[in-house]
């Protein structure tokens, strides 16, 4: 073999290497932004890194030599010495657009990914279809649902998305299929651009409104966190990743643990029921010390839904947050939990309940929101669910929602503090239901307290609709104790994964 | 010396101060209560400390994210 065809070798590889150019390249230094190569050397093992398609470029005659790699990244690597598969977008050529060979990329990796069972990390930054390539029917009928399983998903691998730039197109299509979505402050997700929205609808927005990190994290809860800087997101991909098992068919990992924190559980709930209180510091006191991840902490707050380690083994926990709106779970919240559902039961992750709620929020915003048919959403995903579903009820637990939290036999097991108060609706709305009319004070105060009393927690664990009652401080090895039960058996914990193929938003 | 905000996670209004200027408190200690949709929600502590500034008094609207208490601390 000539030295002139090795050499050919090591100019195309450097070539293609230098993906769109010095002097974008340097740009984006400039403004503190990775590139791809950089995002992929972030996130991946030293040196693991195994592109799939390092000479791919784009089938157009005119561009074959603009587009080293065709915008996309793809290939296989360890993260955190786990086998992963990788897509970093390239804005440097051609915005990363869409286009067949990259598109071909993508396809690849992900059925390897989903085939060979290893998590998927998308590292997001995409400015949608390529122009003029996709345009007219030649270039809908090549480009355009070649591939009928392009966005089919039955969560067979975890996926995550990093949204690190604009993201409109397959960014943006793929983050809403993902497990967990970190954004980057001043990054963009959106169907289109704010320039595509104003030419096409007249509509004058700035992108942060359009499609910002802070819009997503509080108005529609497509994203998981908010972070400052690339290195940040792909941190927080790392650290998802490490609750997850890297396919269905196996359990989550089990961590090392170093013991239960040492907090006062009862000093932290005041027993008032007006009275709010942090639930995120309850979820952070039961678990392992520093493995709480919240998940969409801005998004719907009246509940709470973060991944954790109790002993070393993975569990996702939702929990009313009497901070906001007294815990009362709105249709927002429901969304919320309803996916969060759907990822445990897909992995083996078992569910705790953490209750503290005076019900749903009602009124006519609710039923605007369809709030109803979430509140069943919610309860159809619950009771679909085969992971080990655990609740604890911590204070109030009423009506409807607290089937939806768990009670009865919603959950595997139950366990309720001596200040749970379980009950159809409050104690004062339930007096004025049972009084007449004509009812004086005195017959209310009379008739609400009667109520009241009838909602303590010996009442329900007397006819076994709660299974134990455990002092606040008893929590922690309740949980460790069940998650061994229902650990111990045949199914070791794993479950059918019914809601595998379930949507991922509601 | 740095100063940290501890701030109201709801808009509402300043029901009890529970901390004077000067005062030390823990991490995660209540230093005011909130009354915000008939319910009472606490203001915690972000760190522990000392009581620098009373940026909202008892009875004072506050608006989400706004602070109500500064605290002093090493770093």
């Amino acid at each position: 073999m000539s030295e002139g065809i090795l050499d050919d070798v090591d100019r195309r590889r450097a070539a293609a290497r230098a993906m769109g150019g010095r002097d974008k390249l340097d740009r984006r230094r400039a403004k503190g932004v990775l590139n791809a190569r950089e995002r992929i050397d972030a996130l991946c093992d030293e040196g693991s890194f195994l592109e799939a398609g390092l000479h791919a470029h784009s089938v157009m005659e005119a561009d074959k030599e603009s587009t080293p790699g065709d915008g996309k990244l793809t290939g296989y690597a360890t993260v955190e010495g786990r086998p992963a598969a990788v897509v970093s977008n390239d804005f440097t050529v051609k915005g990363a657009s869409s286009s067949l060979t990259n598109m071909r990329r993508i396809a690849h990796v992900k059925r390897t990914a989903t085939l060979r069972g290893m998590p998927l990390i998308f590292l997001g930054e995409s400015s949608g279809a390529r122009m003029p390539d996709n345009m007219g029917a030649a270039g809908m009928g090549t480009l355009l649902g070649n591939d009928p399983l392009q966005y089919v998903r039955h969560r067979e691998t975890p996926w995550v998305s990093a949204l690190l730039g604009d993201c409109f197109g397959s960014s943006a299509f793929y983050a809403c299929l993902s497990d967990f979505v970190v954004m980057r402050e001043g990054a963009c997700m959106a169907i289109g651009s704010a320039r595509l929205v104003q030419l096409a609808m007249g509509e004058v927005i700035e992108p942060e409104a359009l499609g910002g990190a802070a819009f997503h994290a509080r108005e529609t809860g497509a994203i998981d966190q908010m972070v400052k800087t690339d290195e940040d997101a792909i941190a927080l991909t790392k650290r998802f990743l490490s609750y997850l098992p890297s396919a269905a068919g196996t359990p989550p990992p089990r961590a090392e643990t170093a013991g239960g924190p040492a907090t006062d559980l009862a000093a932290m709930v005041p027993q008032k029921r007006t009275r709010g209180y942090g639930m995120r510091r309850v979820v952070t006191a039961l678990a392992d010390p520093e493995s709480v991840l919240e998940l969409k902490p801005q998004f719907a707050r009246t509940v709470v839904t973060a991944l954790a380690r109790i002993d070393g083994h993975t569990v996702g926990v939702i929990a009313n947050n009497p901070m906001f709106k007294a815990g009362a779970l709105d249709a927002d919240a429901c969304s919320k939990a309803t996916r969060f559902i759907a990822t445990c039961d897909s992995f083996h992750i078992p569910i705790v309940n953490l209750v503290d709620t005076p019900g749903f929020v009602i009124g006519s915003d609710a039923e605007k929101r369809r709030a109803p048919t979430k509140i069943m959403t919610y309860m159809t995903a619950l009771q679909s669910a085969t992971v080990p579903k655990f609740s604890v009820i911590v204070r109030k637990a009423y009506g409807q929602a607290y089937l939806n939290m768990g009670g009865g036999k919603n959950s595997d097991e139950v366990a309720a503090w001596p200040t749970a108060e379980i009950s159809f609706m409050e104690p004062r709305f339930g007096a004025r239901v049972v009084s007449p009319p004509e009812a004086d004070e005195a017959t209310l105060a009379a008739a609400e307290e009667a109520l009241a009393r009838g909602s303590e927690v010996w009442e329900i664990a007397g006819m076994f609709a709660v299974q134990h009652v455990i002092k606040p401080d008893e929590t922690r090895a309740w949980l460790i104790d069940m998650l061994r039960i229902y650990g111990s058996s045949t199914t070791a914990a794993m479950g059918k994964r019914h809601l595998a193929a379930w949507p991922f938003n509601f | 010396m740095a100063r940290h905000d501890a701030i109201a996670e709801v808009t509402g209004l300043v029901w009890k101060l529970l901390v004077a200027i000067g005062d030390e408190v823990a991490e995660g200690a209540e230093v005011a209560i909130l009354e915000s949709m008939k319910m009472e929600v606490p203001v915690y502590a972000p760190v522990a400390g000392r009581v620098v500034e009373i940026v909202a008094p008892e009875s004072a609207p506050v608006e989400e994210g706004a602070t109500v208490v500064v605290i002093e601390a090493p770093s």
